[in-house]
Parts: structure tokens; sequence; C-alpha cells
């Protein structure tokens, strides 16, 4: 075990993935209150497996060695646009001719979970790598990833803020926003495009696990801490730094797998808000 | 009094597949219209189609120009998980008048105010929604539908989840609001007496049976007529939610 002291002399190692995590952490929470609110938590678990199944493609692509093309496959852009494709078939395909919308995204699911492992059998390079990718257990984020996570971060955040009223108007009250001529396939096809952006870059950097627990877990909690929906979306963003900041420092002191320390510290703050909530119900 | 809407040789349904028709209809400011049949019998298809929700499968709709509608929907439309306080859900009814994009203005604010206090939900204003009881909801919706101005109210079924003195109450409110605002009311109902006492003209509707019939109260709600679409007595009493057989509602 690494006591406190130690940590803070080995800034180095931890100062890039920490800032890579709290903003994963911060803008999946923001996300996830739309996740949560809209019932799509499903959704986005289907998502960050799909984001999963494009990396673990691309390594098998990588080694079939094809040359030029191999090399041409860019890892995060195949991710991206598989996510986004599956994100924007979520949210505009409502009808599934006798299968409910759940039944699909569950199809989803499966097919990218068992493709991600059917691959990383194949792939004996890159094998770690997948199973980086899935459980979140790498220490170290790729150089690129310092900027790239927390620019999508701001951007997604500044959208989310300038677009507030109307992504929880449609959220809320999709059939009056039709009546008010809102532009409601637009604003929901965004939202999952930003959800399906989000998993994918945050999914490449810490793993499928943490991204799906932070989508879920800290709006979960924050819907038990407070009723106040600003409030909700505060906490939530803040929950969400908190699970990744607090998970990758017991990671780090504890020797413990990243990914799965970050899940488990968001899974504590959903504990705290449903007992908090059961709390004040009996006072 | 102007048309606001006019359905020309319509044919109602869902994905193409007809449910009934031709209906002819002529929507005129300022006039209150009752919409009344059993359940599953095409009303709030109708509406729906009326208000441009759903599209007509033959035939056209022709609607005012930049016509606002204040829509209270059915009770349970809304997801109880969602943590809005009334104030959030009255200054959505605003969002009419200002496009995805734009932010309330001070204007917006003291129009949705004066909404929640015609409504009589002032006090309820930092409460959650999901909170109220059915009566309180109503009228929140109905400050929400006011405060977009509207050329149009348009209720569907506003009173299925209150008590008497909550559906009198109501009812009086969304009266005093087509007389002060000029607005038209189209409002789905199963009560037969509430759409006497206030409707001036009633559209039946039973697309099981293919009927649609519109016209004037005086010439529709009449015991032979009533006793004919519903297909039974109203000798007593207009209201078969009280009197009827088996519930056997509008």
């Amino acid at each position: 075990m690494i006591t406190f002291g130690e940590f803070l002399h080995s800034y180095f190692l931890w100062r890039d993935p920490m800032l890579v995590g709290a903003a994963a952490g911060a803008i999946c929470g923001l996300l996830g209150v739309y996740v949560v609110l809209r019932r799509i938590i499903f959704v986005s678990a289907a998502l960050t497996q799909v984001s999963s199944f494009g990396v673990a493609l691309t390594f098998y692509i990588e080694g079939l060695g094809l040359g030029a093309l191999s090399a041409a496959v860019h890892p995060f852009a195949l991710s991206i646009g598989l996510t986004v494709a599956a994100a924007v078939f979520f949210a505009l395909k409502k009808d599934y001719s006798r299968i409910s919308r759940e039944g699909i995204i569950g199809f989803g699911f499966l097919v990218a979970s068992a493709a991600v492992v059917i691959l990383g059998d194949r792939i004996t390079k890159g094998s770690h790598d997948i199973a980086s990718i899935l459980f979140g257990s790498a220490v170290v984020v790729a150089p690129e990833d310092v900027y790239i996570i927390p620019s999508i971060a701001i951007a997604v955040g500044a959208i989310l803020l300038i677009y507030m009223k109307d992504f929880v108007f449609v959220s809320f009250d999709e059939e009056s926003a039709r009546l008010f001529k809102y532009p409601v396939r637009a604003l929901n096809a965004g939202l999952m495009v930003m959800i399906a952006v989000v998993a994918a870059a945050a999914t490449r950097a810490l793993g499928a696990l943490p991204v799906f627990a932070f989508l879920a877990l800290p709006p979960l909690a924050a819907l038990y801490f407070t009723e106040r929906l600003k409030l909700v979306f505060i906490l939530s963003a803040a929950m969400g730094v908190l699970s990744a900041v607090l998970g990758y420092f017991f990671s780090f002191v504890l020797s413990l797998p990243t990914g799965a320390s970050m899940a488990m510290c968001a899974c504590v703050f959903f504990i705290a808000g449903l007992s908090w909530r059961e709390v004040r119900k009996r006072v | 009094m102007k048309k606001l809407i006019r359905l020309k040789d319509v044919t109602i349904g869902y994905d193409g597949k007809a449910i009934l028709g031709p209906v002819e209809l002529t929507i005129r400011r300022g006039e209150f219209t009752g919409i009344l049949g059993p359940n599953g019998g095409g009303k709030s298809t109708l509406l729906k189609t009326m208000l441009g929700l759903v599209p007509p499968v033959s035939g056209s709709v022709d609607r005012e120009q930049d016509i606002v509608f204040g829509y209270v929907p059915q009770n349970g439309h809304f997801d109880p998980l969602f943590p809005v306080s009334v104030e959030e859900v009255v200054s959505m009814g605003r969002y009419a008048r200002a496009p995805a994009g734009r932010t309330l203005s001070k204007a917006d604010r003291e129009c949705v105010a004066r909404s929640m206090e015609m409504a009589g939900v002032s006090r309820l204003a930092r409460r959650t929604f999901r909170s109220l009881s059915g009566g309180e909801k109503q009228r929140t919706l109905i400050a929400r539908a006011v405060a977009g101005e509207p050329d149009a109210l348009v209720l569907d079924e506003p009173t299925a989840a209150v008590d008497v003195r909550g559906e009198a109450a109501i009812m009086e409110l969304v009266e005093s609001i087509r007389k002060e605002s000029g607005a038209a009311v189209i409002m789905v109902s199963h009560f037969l007496r509430t759409a006497a006492k206030y409707a001036e003209r009633i559209i039946l509707v039973d697309a099981d049976k293919g009927v649609f019939r519109e016209g004037a109260k005086p010439e529709l709600m009449t015991s032979g007529v009533l006793a004919d679409f519903f297909g039974f007595n109203f000798e007593s009493d207009l209201d078969p939610q009280t009197t009827g057989p088996g519930g056997g509602g509008a």
C-alpha cells in the first residue's frame, strides 16, 4: 500500500489519468441525467459495448496485416463512427415491428459484447488492451486523451447548457414540443450523438465499465439527494468527478483495478443517495 | 367567428391505417367544442389529427397560420421520475413563443407568474409536479397551457383524475379563461354532464361503429341521439358515469 505522501509525490504519474477521468466523470454525470430520466440506461450500456467493439475491431484489422488499410483505420474514428451510428439508430427508430425498443437495444448490447470477446480471442497481441477497454484496468491514458476528453467534455457541456431548456422540454413532454414546432428529432438525435461521442471517447480512455457506471449511478444518486432538477445536474456532475478521482486514488494507493475502483466509488454514491432518501422518508 | 382549424374530407388513423372517416369539421375562435365517445373510439386520434400530432390518412387539415395551442394532455402522460417544479412546468407553456435555443425573457417570466396566479397554483410554484394531487396537476397544466397565450385551449380528459368538487373548479377555470382570452376550447371528456353544461358544439365519435357526428349542443345532446349513440337510455341523467350501465362512458 502506498502512503498519501507517496501518492502526492507521484503526481506526474496520476495527473493525466485523473484529469481525463474527472473530465469524463463530469460530462457523463451531466449526460447521465438525461439517460436516467429518459429511462435509456440500457442504451448507454449498449453504446459503451459498441464502442468497445469498435476498438477491438481496429485491433483485429491491424492484426490482419493489410498494410495501408490497417494503418488507415484509426481506433478512435472507427469506435466513434460505430457508436454514433448505433446511437442514431436507437434514437430515430422507435418501431421495430412487434419487437420492443428494449429488445433491440438488448440485442445490440449482446451482439457487441459477444463480438468483443470473440475478437479479443483472435487478437493475441492486443488481448491486454481488450481487457483494459472492457474493464478499465489501464492506469495510464494515451497522451492525446489528455486533450481529447476535456475538449469533448467542454464542447458537450456548452451545448447542454445552451440548449438545456430544450433538452429538458423534449425529454419531459415530447408531444408538446412537437406541437410547439420544436426540432424534436434533431434534439433527440443530438442528445444521442453526444452520448455516443462521450461514451466512445471515454470508453477508449477509461474502459466500458467505469463509463457505464458514470452514466448511470451519479444521476440516480443525485435524484435521490434532491428534487430540484438544476441541482440534480450539478450534483450528478460533481459525483461523476468524485467517482473518477477517488476511484483512481484508491486504485493507486491500494493497487486495485482502476476501472472497477471508479465504478465502485460511483456505487458508494448511489448507496449513499438511496440511504439518504430512506432516512428522509422516515424523519 | 374566425375559423381556426378545418378538416376537409379527412380520414383519421395511425400508420396509414384508417379508423374513421370522412370527417368534415370546423373549429372557430372562442367556441367551446366537446368531443365525446367510447374508450378506444378515436377521440384522442381525432384531437391529435386536429393538432397536427398525427397526420391524416387522407384529406386535408387547415390550421390558421401561426396558431398557438395550449395543450393539456391526459393524466398519466408525464413520467413521475422527472423532478420538475410547478414553475418549471408552467414555464414550458411559454416555450410556444420561445423557440429552441432562446431563453425566457423577463416578459415571459411575468406571463408565467400571471398564469400561475390565474390558475391558483402560485403557492405551489416550488413544489415538484409529481408530488401534486390530481386536481393540482390539472390546474398546473392549465396554467401551462394559458402561459403560451393560446388561440385554442386543448384538453384531453382534463377532469378524469379529480373528484366532483375539483372537476367543477377546473371547468369553471377553463370557462373563465375562454371568456377572458377568447380562445377556442376543444375538450375530450368522458363526462356528458360536463359537456352538456359547457360545450357549445358537440362531436360524437365512435370509430368501431364508424360514427362521426358534429353539431350544436341542442341538436346532439338529446336523450334520443345519445341513447342511439351509446346504446342505453339517458332518461333521468345525462352522465353515464353515474347512471349508465357498466360505466360505459363517453
